[in-house]
C-alpha cells in the first residue's frame, strides 16, 4: 500500500464531494489503533448521484481506469450492496458498501472529520466502529472490537 | 534516550512506548507499506460485486 496513493484517493474523494465514511482498519488508524491492512473500507450514501461521485473520484485518482465504469448504481442500490475495486496500481483495493443488511448504512454510522495532509476525511467514530466490528464473525474484527473497547473505554451498549 | 534497560520483561512491558512524532494515520500508512514490502501479493484487476459483506469477506479469504 503506497502512502501517496492513499492520500491521492482521499483528496479525490473530497474533490468529488463523495459522501462517505471510512470504516475498517483505515479508520482505526486515524484513531491510533494501527494494524496492517490490504484494503480501505467505506460506506457511501446510497444515491445514484453519490455513486457517480465515487466513479469520478476513482477515475481522477487512477488516471481514467476504464474498470471504474463497472461500478454501477443499479448494483450498489440493488442486489449488490458491496463492491470491491482493484485499481491498476495493484497493491491495495477498496471495499465500498451501501448497506450491511438492516444493521448499518451510511446514515446510521456516526462519524467525525479528520485531516491528513490537507484532505478532510470522514471517519467512523470509535463507538461506531465498535458496533460494526463486534457484530461480525471474522476473528480480526473481534480483535479490533476488543482493542477499541479497551482504548476508548467502550461498553457493549456503546 | 535512545536505549532503555530493563531488569525483566514485565518491566519492559510496563514502560510507556516512545511518543510517536508522526500522526496516527501516518503511522498506519507506514505500517501498511512495511507489511506490503514484506508480503506483496498479486491482485486481480477491476470491479467485483457481492450480495453481502459475508460474500465479500469469503472472497477476500481466497486471496
Amino acid at each position: 500500500m503506497d502512502r501517496d496513493e492513499i492520500i491521492r484517493v482521499l483528496r479525490a474523494f473530497e474533490a468529488a464531494r463523495l459522501e462517505y465514511v471510512l470504516i475498517g482498519a483505515g479508520a482505526m488508524g486515524f484513531h491510533g489503533l494501527v494494524r496492517a491492512t490490504e484494503d480501505l473500507d467505506l460506506f457511501i450514501r446510497a444515491t445514484p448521484e453519490n455513486v457517480e461521485r465515487l466513479r469520478d473520484a476513482f477515475r481522477s485518482a487512477y488516471d481514467g481506469d476504464p474498470h471504474v465504469d463497472e461500478i454501477s448504481s443499479a448494483d450498489l442500490l440493488g442486489e449488490y450492496p458491496a463492491i470491491r475495486y482493484y485499481p491498476p496500481t495493484g497493491d491495495l483495493y477498496f471495499d465500498v458498501i451501501t448497506r450491511l443488511g438492516d444493521a448499518a448504512r451510511f446514515e446510521t454510522v456516526d462519524a467525525e472529520i479528520k485531516e491528513v495532509e490537507g484532505a478532510r476525511v470522514r471517519v467512523a467514530t470509535p463507538a461506531a466502529l465498535y458496533k460494526l466490528k463486534k457484530a461480525t464473525v471474522r476473528a480480526i474484527d473481534h480483535q479490533d472490537a476488543a482493542a477499541l473497547r479497551e482504548r476508548f473505554n467502550l461498553r457493549d451498549e456503546d | 534516550m535512545r536505549v532503555q534497560r530493563f531488569r525483566s520483561i514485565e518491566d519492559m512491558s510496563r514502560a510507556p512506548a516512545r511518543r510517536p512524532t508522526i500522526s496516527d494515520f501516518e503511522r498506519f500508512l507506514r505500517h501498511c507499506a512495511r507489511y506490503w514490502a514484506l508480503a506483496p501479493k498479486t491482485y486481480p484487476r477491476g470491479v467485483f460485486r457481492f450480495r453481502s459483506i459475508e460474500d465479500a469477506q469469503k472472497a477476500r479469504a481466497r486471496h
